[in-house]
């Protein structure tokens, strides 16, 4: 909790206020009844020029679905920060707001400390975005298209051909854009997100549609330009990919961000086990000392006549010869992997 | 190099309308239409030339001409701008450009200007061509009558392609955005000289113009149409369109009837649509 003191602006009389940091609450004022919002601000550190980007409470509607609901999260300099949620989560829709794609409800945004509200322009130069639906002028060539680019950024055109030969599309130069395959106009994407080495990148889903080349030569482009100092912003719901490249990773649910952490604490959290749910005819005291005495076992619950147990995938026929060699009959086994969803319940500690 | 011109240059506006020349001259539709409108000017002239005996005459020529320009130009800059905002949002090109450094304005005035100069082009080869067999074909040719004729038309296509500029923000679907221009090329063309005929006949003008006398009021509110307001810049400039027109209906122009007043409402058309088409794009979600 902070406290705040603030001067009613009509009347001048003095209150003080309690709450937490992005708070909005209501307030009326008890001498002269006038209404207003105080939103506590975040800690100075959340909002400090170093953090390249920065998004405080954004919220996005569309019609009166909340596709993004008051989220706050910086991206620090340097790093790769990884947004990780299930389809329809919002990850697109917050990426948007950050490049002025769409209009936002609320919320105030920042790329190098430039606010995208009050100079959009400016703050577009300093970011190489490659959108989640990529697409380009098709009746021009990769070359071309990449030329159009490089002149919105002010960028020599030198640039353009050596990017193309990276991606792997150096065969494809004249080619119309037109007769791309998506996975072509994938690469040519990425390519155009890099012209310019913009200092800050923000990528969804980059691997979307590439080959297993294709996906390894982005992740190895993306860790090269961290190397030399470059922001990355990108999404997937992919946990694996996630996990390999990503120092932060933000978990958004819903419209929700529901955590942010390192991926060392992340993955921690996310080594979770599956469950095996076991019916027996009866349950004896027996069955449950002996399936606890399997090794890579780690928690065993006893409902009715279920054992739910949660185990080393490893140590699941060990678990049912152990329970047969019990005495107990078994008449059904059924096996829950862990899934996204229960990252977040554990994440967020529901 | 002139610093101010590398400036020039270098802006989004233009390097948006560069690319909007590039991708569009390669479009088979226009350049079709383009072909079909330089052929149908170059028989009209050719035409009218033939019946001709000096520069008098070719009024009739430029009021035969007139008649194309009724027809097609609406429909070359109808299909030049309908897509413009929405063919890239659908297709998602317009994800990208709105994220480079420029601003939305930035955006629609370089599709303004390069679209602009594509239908420009298209105007100025037809009647250019034309232009060339009249020269051959007539001694004694009115240049300047000539090109304030092709100025003219450039003016009320660039109302068009901005009425199109508009309707490609207002749609949803690039499909529903050519639906939209097919109704606006039949409201122009069609629909409003209907409305405008029966507003006649309400207000009881019509036996007034089989009489011959078109009271002002009916003047006035013909300069509801664009179309209108062009062949009365083309009439008021061009000597001997006038007298070409055939039928008992004598055009009396009133004194209103001027050429700055038309010049200015065809700029009032551009400039208000190009307005409204920023304002929309503006508040638009890509
Ligand atoms: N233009 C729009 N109009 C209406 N609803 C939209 C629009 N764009 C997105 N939404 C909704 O907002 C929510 C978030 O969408 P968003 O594209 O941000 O999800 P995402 O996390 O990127 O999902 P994915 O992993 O599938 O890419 C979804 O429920 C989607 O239906
Ligand atoms: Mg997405």
């Amino acid at each position: 909790m902070i406290e705040k003191t603030i001067r009613c602006p009509s009347c001048k009389n003095q209150l003080t206020i309690n709450g937490n940091p992005g708070d909005k609450i209501q307030i009326i004022c008890p001498s002269c009844n006038s209404k207003g919002v105080f939103t506590f601000p975040h800690e100075e550190s959340f909002l400090s020029e170093s953090n390249p980007i920065q998004v405080l409470n954004l919220t996005k509607k569309f019609n009166n679905f909340i596709a993004v609901n008051n989220i706050s999260f910086s991206v620090k300099a340097g790093e790769i920060f990884g947004f990780l949620g299930p389809n329809g989560a919002g990850k697109t829709t917050t990426m948007k707001a950050i490049l002025s794609l769409i209009n936002t409800n609320s919320g105030q945004i920042k790329i190098n400390g430039i606010s995208i509200h009050k100079d959009p322009k400016v703050a577009h130069k300093y970011v190489g975005y490659l959108p989640e639906r990529i697409a380009f002028y098709d009746n021009l060539t990769a070359l071309q298209n990449m030329y159009f680019y490089a002149d919105m950024k002010n960028t020599p055109k030198g640039e353009c051909k050596p990017l193309l030969d990276e991606m792997g599309l150096g065969g494809a130069l004249d080619k119309k854009v037109g007769k791309f395959s998506k996975g072509m106009q994938q690469r040519l994407g990425m390519a155009c997100a890099l012209i310019g080495s913009p200092p800050i990148l923000v990528l969804d889903e980059p691997s979307g549609g590439l080959d297993p080349r294709g996906v390894a030569l982005i992740r190895k482009k993306i860790r090269e330009m961290k190397s030399k100092g470059t922001t990355v912003f990108l999404s997937s719901h992919i946990l694996s990919e996630i996990q390999e490249v990503c120092d932060r990773v933000g978990i958004i649910d819903k419209g929700v961000l529901v955590a942010q952490d390192s991926v060392s604490k992340l993955s921690e959290k996310l080594k979770l086990k599956p469950k095996i749910t076991i019916e027996l005819e009866q349950i004896s005291n027996e069955v449950v000392e002996a399936v606890k005495k399997v090794q890579g076992v780690e928690k065993v619950d006893v409902k009715g006549k279920n054992i739910d147990i949660i185990c080393d995938p490893k140590s699941k026929s060990k678990v049912i010869l152990a329970v047969e060699k019990a005495g107990g009959s078994v008449i059904n086994i059924q096996t829950k992997e862990p899934s996204l969803e229960e990252v977040f319940l554990k994440v967020t500690g529901e | 190099m002139n610093t101010t011109f590398e400036k020039i240059l270098k802006n989004p506006v233009s390097i948006i309308a560069r690319k909007e020349i590039m991708d569009n001259v390669r479009n088979f539709w226009i350049i079709l239409i383009t072909i079909i409108f330089a052929i149908l000017t170059v028989a009209m002239s050719a035409f009218g030339a033939y019946f001709s005996e000096g520069w008098q005459d070719l009024g009739m020529t430029i009021a035969l001409m007139m008649s194309i320009v009724q027809l097609l130009v609406p429909i070359i800059a109808l299909m030049l701008g309908y897509a413009a905002i929405v063919g890239e949002i659908e297709k998602g090109s317009m994800n990208t450009l709105v994220s480079l450094p420029v601003k939305r304005i930035e955006i629609i005035l370089g599709k303004f200007l390069g679209l602009g100069i594509v239908l420009t082009f298209s105007i100025v080869v037809g009647f250019g061509i034309a232009g060339i067999i009249i020269g051959i074909m007539v001694p004694d040719v009115n240049y300047i009558e000539y090109l304030i004729f092709i100025a003219a038309t450039v003016l009320v296509g660039l109302v068009y392609l901005n009425v199109a500029l508009f309707f490609s923000t207002l749609f949803k679907k690039r499909s529903t955005a050519l639906g939209g221009a097919i109704f606006l090329w039949f409201f122009f063309n069609m629909i409003l000289p209907v409305i405008l005929m029966g507003i006649a006949f309400a207000g009881a003008a019509f036996s007034d113009i089989l009489e011959g006398t078109v009271p002002e009021w009916y003047y006035g509110i013909q300069l509801i149409n664009p179309m209108s307001v062009y062949s009365a810049l083309v009439t008021l400039n061009v000597e001997g369109v006038l007298s070409s027109a055939s039928g008992a209906v004598q055009i009396q122009y009133p004194s209103f009837y001027t050429t700055w007043l038309m010049v200015l409402i065809l700029f009032v058309w551009i400039v208000g649509f190009l307005l409204l088409s920023y304002q929309r794009f503006n508040k638009k979600d890509i």
